[in-house]
């Protein structure tokens, strides 16, 4: 598993930030305390801003959870949302995010939450695994197989195939696979996609080819399995 | 460890892999391969693995060098003619204090490459690869092709069809696609066309597609050759490089609106292209029997022109479906098989980009060559020279690289004019 980041004005949210931090290392995170009134993205390697995690928790700050789902690069994100239980009862309902958990944290239920809306988001199954159909994408030991058949990708091709299946659905622009999926520092160019593309449909075979879309003039698309 | 490194250990560890080879290339671009086992991976990707950077200097290394091979992570795959216990990555090599190595020809492609990125520019690259089979004959001192077939033929005689279908499975499973296959002009002749992609990725894949093709040959007991002109009376082996320039998504050579092959940027580039023609020509036939190729026709450019057609112009600029933007590019007739596809592509787009950078201006298309036409060098010699002389070459290699080239080149050069031939023989023993 990747990146969590952790919402908190760190203030008020010290302690609960500090025990989230611990439970989400368990979890297989790598745990990533973030300023609730600063910029939405980090920064990364080299002062840009760093590619979106895996997760985001915001703690007790909904408004801040609706700045984050309005976000281009942060939107699909699978966000869980803690509130305290006084907040609940006295603020009213809490729409904004993907999942809700009320303070203080139940190890069993951060676990369960999270696994909802990573399951709900991604398609990304308890142990880490995407499935669709006879296809798994095992994203902790980066194998790939069709109908238990190990296929060999290149770690670009892996990485392709992982982004477009995790954001089941969604359309990306060439350029924003580009940057999403190779990041700064690759001399390739947009065509690239299409290079890696064709290369991924036909390792995948005949049954899964058809599940990433040429969107024409816009880019491409996977479609998962009808929930 | 980033996520690419840990694709590597994880994978290898998945798959039940005992060794990783780390290729890297000499300066004529054969091939060089150091074995590790796997658990000397992950120290071997973070501080790289030290050699003696001499390996690379060709036939005229001279005295050690210490360098250090960092496998980039990127290019690893399993050897599918192994029985996948096998990986391998590309290395990009530097000297202790972490400066590129100067004779790493992946290293000069990369700068080539990363002064186009900064310009807005990257480069597309397609191959048509030729190559011969012959029978693995030890007895036999000229080599025995394995049929008469021609041209497109699909018959029994057609051995190679199952070889190419072999070579195919194992070129697609190490990430590199294939457009086209068929028989050539020449019996036991091949040809295989290597889907576009960038630069970098394809000169790798040209380096894995050689040894592809050897280990298939072999595994069907006959051998393989990239020889560039192995059969006298017959046609020799090319290596045409298609080539365009992008800008984000657009093809920087396509000109929706007139009526031309090609836009003003890609004028300019194809006219620095034939502008440098006859410097660049030492890295895209560098051996004393690529000039063979060169001079005795057999559809083989010998002049310096271009042309939509083809016929014997050096550059061809494919006009068939002007409407297909992704389709604009232009064919470099000249390369052969045996090139070193780091510098030949290196130098190939370098001389393009001065064309765009200073505004080189376009020569009208040649059908046939006029009497005033430049020829490429006829020899190695003649090669050489214009190599050594070139301010163009010495600007993108270095004059480090350059010199080792040229070096190589002269001692081949001196060997072969010492070499006593069977024509001399034939022609000379009893005349005189």
């Amino acid at each position: 598993m990747g990146e969590a980041w952790i919402y908190t004005d760190s203030a008020s949210d010290a302690e609960p930030a500090g025990e989230l931090t611990r439970l989400l290392a368990e979890l297989g995170f790598a745990p990533r305390k973030v300023a609730a009134n600063g910029s939405l993205r980090p920064e990364g390697d080299g002062g840009a801003p760093a590619r979106p995690p895996d997760l985001a928790l915001v703690l007790g700050d909904p408004a801040l959870c609706a700045r984050l789902e309005g976000d281009e690069d942060m939107g699909d994100v699978p966000l869980v949302v803690a509130v305290g239980a006084d907040e609940l009862e006295h603020g009213g309902a809490v729409h904004e995010g993907h999942e809700l958990i009320v303070l203080p944290l139940r190890p069993g239920e951060l676990r369960a939450r999270i696994a909802r809306a990573r399951l709900r988001l991604k398609g990304v199954a308890d142990d880490d695994a995407v499935r669709v159909g006879s296809l798994e994408i095992n994203l902790a030991t980066y194998q790939v197989s069709v109908g238990g058949r190990p296929i060999d990708f290149t770690y670009m091709e892996y990485e392709l195939l992982k982004f477009l299946a995790t954001h089941p659905g969604r359309v990306f622009s060439r350029e924003a696979l580009l940057s999403r999926v190779w990041g700064f520092d690759y001399y390739g160019g947009a065509r690239t996609v299409d290079v890696h593309v064709r290369r991924v449909r036909a390792k995948l075979g005949t049954e899964h080819a058809g599940r990433i879309k040429t969107v024409r003039s816009v880019g491409y698309r996977f479609d998962g399995e009808e929930r | 460890m980033g996520p690419r490194d840990a694709y590597v250990l994880r994978t290898v560890e998945e798959r039940g892999v005992r060794f990783v080879r780390l290729w890297f290339v000499d300066v004529l671009g054969i091939l060089k391969s150091l074995a590790i086992p796997v658990s000397e991976l992950e120290p071997a990707l973070e501080e790289g693995v030290g050699l003696d950077g001499s390996a690379m200097e060709g036939a005229a290394r001279v005295r050690e060098r210490d360098v250090i091979a960092y496998p980039d992570p990127g290019t690893f795959g399993l050897l599918p003619w192994r029985d996948q216990q096998v990986g391998r990555m590309f290395c990009t090599v530097r000297r202790p204090d972490g400066e590129p190595y100067a004779a790493d020809s992946r290293s000069a492609l990369t700068r080539v490459l990363g002064a186009a990125a900064d310009l807005g520019w990257t480069a597309q690259v397609g191959a048509e690869i030729e190559f011969f089979l012959f029978a693995d004959d030890p007895e036999s001192e000229l080599p025995r092709p394995l049929d008469d077939g021609a041209y497109f033929d699909l018959t029994p005689l057609d051995e190679g069809s199952d070889f190419r279908r072999r070579t195919i499975d194992h070129l697609e499973q190490m990430g590199i696609p294939v457009k086209a296959s068929h028989h050539e002009v020449a019996p036991s002749q091949h040809e295989i066309q290597l889907t576009h992609t960038d630069a970098l990725s394809m000169a790798d894949a040209i380096t894995t597609f050689r040894l592809a093709v050897k280990e298939v040959a072999s595994e069907l007991g006959v051998f393989a050759t990239f020889m560039p002109k192995p059969l006298e009376h017959h046609a020799g082996s090319g290596m045409h490089l298609h080539l365009s320039l992008f800008e984000g998504e657009r093809n920087a050579f396509h000109d929706p609106g007139r009526d031309e092959p090609l836009s003003p940027a890609g004028r300019h580039f194809l006219a620095g292209v034939l502008a440098h023609a006859g410097e660049l020509t030492l890295l895209t036939n560098q051996w004393v029997n690529s000039y063979k190729r060169l001079r005795t026709g057999f559809e083989a450019p010998s002049h310096v022109l271009w042309t939509r057609t083809g016929g014997a112009g050096l550059v061809r600029v494919p006009s068939s479906r002007p409407e297909r933007e992704r389709g604009t590019r232009i064919e470099l007739r000249s390369p052969d098989p045996g090139a070193n596809p780091y510098l030949s592509l290196a130098l190939v787009l370098a001389a393009g980009l001065r064309g765009i950078e200073r505004g080189y201006q376009l020569a009208p298309e040649e059908e046939a060559p006029s009497g005033t036409a430049r020829r490429l060098p006829s020899d190695l010699r003649e090669a050489t020279d214009l190599f050594e002389a070139s301010e163009l070459a010495r600007d993108t290699l270095g004059d480090t690289l350059v010199d080792l080239v040229v070096r190589n080149k002269r001692a081949e050069w001196d060997t072969y004019q010492s070499t006593v031939s069977a024509w001399e023989l034939q022609r000379f023993l009893r005349l005189l």
